[in-house]
């Protein structure tokens, strides 16, 4: 293979000073394999019920293999990285190589579609989905990563979005992986005028996690909610950066990230945005919070607004900090056993983000992942 | 009353916050079915009765002893001692927004009835439940579904603190200034969840500043603390004499 045209990141890359680079180069990048027949049918059966009123596709290591309905056609042809920076496309470009299929979703003018997309990894592989929305069209997409193997997995997936003009895009993720799995994704999202686009993103398991994200307001009045969660435990790692471009006025992007590091853990986060001077009246807000539930964890969340124009209306903050000891001990005032008192707090803390998921459907689907690190935790939603 | 029959007995109780030595030989008695009040100036260690008794960190007992209902109350968790039947009604209740009243209330109310021995609460019954005393509270359904306290007026949260009382039935409550903050309305229908749960084998300690909360719940003994300390006890009458002539005069006969 020839060499790649960008270069592996290093601790001297700013975007990557968080990142578990060490984890990532003993990471084995190969071609995925595509999975027998007998794996695919016993995986198949295996899969939970699919969400009602979506219509699903599952991917096996970077293979499409099944898909109850048939895709519209895709009417996008090669997209081109808005990554600046060599080492920020380093995963991409080794996506764009390695990779098997590509999943394309597309949604025709004013159409509508649900889409769940199940991603399950077995050994090494390079998922990539790539998604278009016409003018007018709207697409809610849950992406849910299944941890079904309990073997140390690679994982290097792209997501590439448009976003067409006056479009609605929902994404969320449940980025659940086994324990020993290495996880890196590189997402892109261009916005057109008029655009509305969510994101949500909770990440739980494996032993590491990064996520590279950039997205771009192309058109004039898009918006963007960027809502996320990790939850470290053990001596997992799971570090983002989320960089996001104004490049057209009246743009709007609200970033919350909220942060749980427990035991050894290490969980970071980096919201970058950028406001540049043709893009005047943009609207910039950021919230990213992290809770040390460790002794021996780390957490960093850094808030980053580079603002080149002066009509904007921004706000910023970060805090790291611990479990409320008011909050802690109402609850044990109110004879809740400490354990469960604590994963009501973290679930509390979390919900902050979780709140925000327009769709039952698939809230539910998060706030039962969440059940798994939070016990209780569906309970304390639901009061049931 | 014998020291066995008390529910409550503090002796020489000694507490310090930080490096402040707050209470400084406290001793009370409270007997099943009794009302007592606790009144005393600004700073005597009112509250920190109330949260020494909870088992609140940082409230450290350097002395004495705490029996409650026969059992070493300081030797118990905060938790333990609410499952036992220990209520701390909170002068200024925590809000927790993303955790659910309804579900606190169910989850306090099974880990007390666990505590006793007896299954998880049945969800209709629990239902029935909570709507009778949130009828004595005059609360709506719709704080059931909101975050514990979570963008509740000063006066809601009073009322969701009796409610929680109300619900769990504790054999001991301690009331941290549950008048403050409330108009006359608000008062007068704290006043009646208190007074619901009024019962020969219930007590209840009340932490009050003022005589406009006795109007409407009447104790039985009334004791004064300042500097740390019971510096007066009597009945009814003493809360009358103190919002008459202050604490100034008990304060210099204690001297």
């Amino acid at each position: 293979m020839s060499a790649l045209p960008a270069t592996m990141p290093t601790p001297r890359d700013e975007h990557w000073k968080y990142a578990n680079l060490r984890g990532l180069a003993r990471a084995r990048f190969e071609p995925s394999v595509s999975p027998p027949a007998e794996t695919v049918a016993r995986i198949t059966a295996a899969l939970p019920k699919p969400l009602e009123g979506f219509e699903r596709i599952v991917l096996i290591d970077g293979f499409v293999s099944s898909v109850s309905s048939t895709p519209s056609a895709f009417t996008t042809t090669s997209p081109i990285s808005i990554a600046k920076l060599n080492a920020d496309r380093y995963f991409l470009e080794l996506n764009r190589r390695l990779r098997s299929d590509t999943l394309r979703l597309a949604v025709a003018r004013h159409q509508k579609r649900s889409v769940e997309v199940v991603v399950v990894s077995l050994g090494t592989s390079h998922p990539a989905i790539e998604i278009a929305l016409a003018e007018g069209a709207e697409l809610s997409l849950i992406e849910r990563h299944l941890p079904l193997s309990a073997d140390a997995t690679v994982i290097n997936l792209v997501i590439f979005a448009v976003v067409g003009v006056h479009a609605q895009f929902e994404l969320s993720r449940i980025v659940q992986a086994s324990p020993k799995a290495q996880h890196v994704e590189t997402i892109e999202l261009r916005l057109c005028e008029g655009s509305a686009s969510k994101f949500f993103q909770l990440t739980t398991g494996a032993a590491l996690s990064r996520t590279t994200a950039f997205a771009a307001h192309d058109g004039r009045d898009s918006s963007l909610e960027w809502h996320a969660a990790a939850l470290g435990e053990g001596t997992q790692s799971h570090d983002a950066f989320v960089h996001v471009a104004h490049s057209a006025p009246s743009a709007k992007t609200l970033q919350q990230f909220r942060g749980i590091a427990a035991d050894r853990s290490r969980v970071s986060f980096t919201g970058h945005m950028r406001v540049d001077t043709n893009a005047p009246y943009a609207q910039c807000d950021q919230s990213l919070k992290c809770l040390l539930t460790g002794s021996e964890a780390e957490a960093d969340v850094r808030p980053q607004l580079e603002i080149l124009t002066d009509a904007v209306r921004a706000s910023h903050g970060a805090t790291v900090g611990k479990l409320d000891p008011d909050m802690l001990f109402y609850l044990l005032s109110r004879g809740i056993p400490e354990e469960s008192a604590s994963s009501l707090l973290k679930w509390a803390f979390v919900s902050d983000v979780l709140r925000r998921l327009s769709n039952p459907a698939i809230r539910a689907e998060i706030e039962y992942s969440l059940e798994r690190v939070l016990p209780g935790a569906v309970a304390a939603r639901s009061g049931t | 009353m014998t020291e066995i029959q008390a529910m409550l007995s503090i002796k020489d109780l000694r507490t310090t916050v930080g490096s402040r030595k707050v209470l400084d030989g406290l001793s009370l008695q409270v007997s099943a079915g009794e009302v007592h009040a606790i009144m005393g100036p600004n700073g005597s260690g009112k509250s920190t009765l109330a949260f020494t008794l909870a088992g609140r960190p940082g409230y450290d007992v350097t002395g004495g002893s705490v029996s409650y209902c026969g059992e070493d109350l300081l030797s118990l968790e905060p938790e333990a001692r609410a499952q036992r039947g220990l209520f701390l009604g909170f002068q200024y209740p925590v809000e927790i927004p993303g955790v659910n009243n309804v579900y606190l209330l169910k989850a306090a109310l099974n880990a007390a009835r666990k505590q006793r021995g007896l299954p998880e609460v049945d969800a209709l019954e629990f239902l029935m439940l909570v709507r009778e005393k949130m009828k004595i509270m005059q609360m709506d359904e719709s704080f059931l579904s909101r975050g514990v306290n979570e963008g509740f007026s000063g006066g809601e949260k009073k009322r969701n603190e009796i409610l929680q009382m109300l619900v769990l039935e504790p054999s001991l409550a301690v009331l941290d200034e549950a008048d403050s903050g409330l108009d006359i309305d608000a008062l007068k229908v704290v006043a009646n969840g208190v007074n619901a749960l009024r019962a020969p084998d219930r007590a209840i300690v009340l932490v009050t500043h003022y005589q406009r909360l006795l109007d409407y719940i009447k104790p039985d003994r009334v004791h004064v603390l300042a500097c740390g300390k019971i510096i007066r006890s009597g009945g009814p009458e003493l809360a009358r004499e103190l919002e008459a002539r202050g604490y100034d005069w008990l304060l210099i006969e204690a001297a």
